[in-house]
């Protein structure tokens, strides 16, 4: 029997007790899991679940550029390649990278970017490599998020990491962390990402309607959700380490 | 069978000799402080917020605002007099002027050799590089230089030198010398790489590390600073041993009391293995 899927949105996002359709408060995170170090031939990698997300990032760099006339002589470039697999989404999605995954390559790139030493390395590039395995809602913060993830366990000098968190509003009211469905559905979603150094936005998108006073809002709220993503990505990237210091320091007493 | 040949042969067998006794050369303060190994630190990491008191040293930055000094990668935190300074745990080589590295002869044409020396750049060794200055052979009498023996057919591709860095740059491509003591080309043992920011834990405190896997394995071993090992033990089990140690050794890199818990580690495999 084909599987049918219902394309119809539901006409309310909130359940009558209050909560989302999954069951989430308005300020809750979905439950996030992230690796580091999981693909073995890459100078980086990392791997993160993120609700029903779930996503790879390999880096490679520095190394030479190919093609050559892209390499710039006074810097190093830094490339981000997002692709969705073709089973990542509910209709087969077509495996050429269509306009939407060059877009969301490209503002990664730009969010990447200032983290960078990139004049240190002139003639050479990084490559960040994201695969997306499945996907529902916020693919792009989660790409950014486990991009950075990436790159610190690559040993490139970067000066903080960077996360990034969806919010936005459904039925009127303002929520974090769109799922899926919320994102259809809904009325406005505003993507943004910290950089930590210096706590600036490194992205900011936004589609649908709210006025300035939301705005406002908006951000506090995800200031709020990024550090605490920011905890569990500081907490993966030691984890590697910590578990073989336990490791040995168990094995001795 | 020439007179060069012979030469040549008793060249190697002197090298095999001496690198026995190479205890490379390196930073030898790294992953020293027993206290400072545990701190893991990562990439945006407060380090401290004293910048009066402290400089920022290797692998750290001051931030926009001079208030604070933060991590660039992540490493062990190590604060030496008053520079604070992070190790690195991962990372990749970065050549510079003097280093000794092990390469890969990947191409050759009669002006230069190009050589992979895991770093981003193929490095450039010419074939003047190769042989003493003044030296070319004359024949038996002084005649004229014998043109037989080419200076470009000295390597091949495929063959594994160990080379000194003469020159390096962010600009170009590094260049190679393989005349000086110990460099030359490797005509047996076993290459493996590793994580090249963890070479100065295989080689250790004043080379302890790599005089006990030497003694405890009865090997020879020679360390680079581009992350590659070159190892010959007496027979294929005690290379396997060799292998499986340092393996352990990168894997445990950030940890402390190591060298010791490495002693235990090849007596008791050598005992389950029943090596002597």
């Amino acid at each position: 029997m084909p599987l049918v899927i219902n394309d119809e949105y539901p006409e309310k996002l909130f359940r009558d007790d209050g909560k989302r359709l999954d069951g989430r408060d308005k300020t809750e995170l979905r439950p996030i899991k992230m690796e580091v170090g999981v693909i073995e031939n890459a100078d980086g990698s990392a791997y993160l679940e993120w609700g029903n997300n779930k996503i790879y990032a390999a880096v490679y760099g520095p190394r030479e550029v190919h093609p050559h006339h892209l390499a710039k002589p006074d810097s190093g470039i830094l490339r981000v390649f997002y692709r969705m697999t073709t089973y990542s989404v509910f209709e087969r999605k077509r495996p050429a990278p269509g306009r939407r995954e060059k877009e969301i390559s490209m503002v990664i790139t730009d969010c990447l970017k200032p983290l960078l030493f990139l004049e240190l390395y002139p003639g050479t590039s990084f490559e960040v490599f994201i695969e997306v395995m499945d996907a529902d809602g916020g693919t792009r913060c989660a790409a950014t998020t486990v991009a950075a993830l990436a790159l610190a366990d690559a040993g490139i000098p970067m000066k903080s990491l960077v996360t990034a968190v969806a919010v936005g509003k459904i039925d009127n009211e303002l929520v974090v962390d769109l799922s899926g469905i919320e994102d259809k559905a809904g009325q406005a979603d505003l993507p943004c990402a910290i950089t930590w150094f210096n706590e600036e936005l490194s992205l900011l998108q936004f589609d649908g309607d709210m006025n300035l006073e939301e705005m406002e809002e908006f951000l506090s709220l995800a200031k709020s959700a990024l550090s605490d993503i920011y905890e569990i990505q500081l907490a993966a990237l030691k984890k590697k380490y910590i578990d073989i210091q336990e490791e040995v320091s168990g094995g001795n007493s | 069978m020439s007179f060069k040949d012979e030469e040549q042969r008793l060249k190697d067998d002197n090298q095999e000799e001496e690198a026995v006794n190479t205890e490379e050369d390196s930073d030898p303060d790294e992953f020293e402080d027993e206290e400072t190994t545990r701190n893991l630190v990562v990439p945006g990491e407060i380090l401290t917020t004293d910048t009066k008191t402290y400089l920022p040293g290797r692998g750290t930055i001051l931030s926009q605002d001079r208030s604070k000094i933060i991590s660039l990668n992540i490493g062990l935190k190590q604060t030496k007099k008053n520079y604070i300074n992070v190790i690195p745990l991962r990372g990749f080589y970065t050549p510079r002027p003097g280093d000794k590295v092990l390469a890969l002869v990947i191409d050759k044409n009669p002006v230069k050799y190009r050589c992979d020396i895991n770093a981003k750049d193929d490095a450039i060794l010419k074939p003047k590089n190769t042989m003493k200055r003044g030296r070319i052979s004359r024949g038996m009498r002084g005649g004229p230089p014998d043109r037989d023996n080419s200076n470009a057919e000295m390597y091949d591709i495929g063959d594994i030198l160990i080379a000194k860095i003469v020159s390096a740059d962010r600009l170009n491509a590094p260049e190679l010398t393989t005349v000086g003591k110990y460099l030359g080309k490797k005509n047996n043992g076993i290459v493996i790489s590793i994580d090249p920011p963890k070479i100065p834990r295989v080689i250790g405190r004043d080379g302890s590390m790599i005089k006990n896997l030497k003694n405890l394995t009865k090997s020879t071993i020679f360390v680079t600073q581009n992350g590659r090992i070159w190892l010959k033990g007496e027979d294929i089990a005690h290379e396997r041993l060799l292998i499986d140690a340092i393996r352990k050794i990168e894997r445990e890199a950030h940890t402390v009391g190591l060298t010791d818990r490495m002693v235990d580690y090849i007596e008791n495999e050598k005992k389950k293995r029943g090596l002597k």
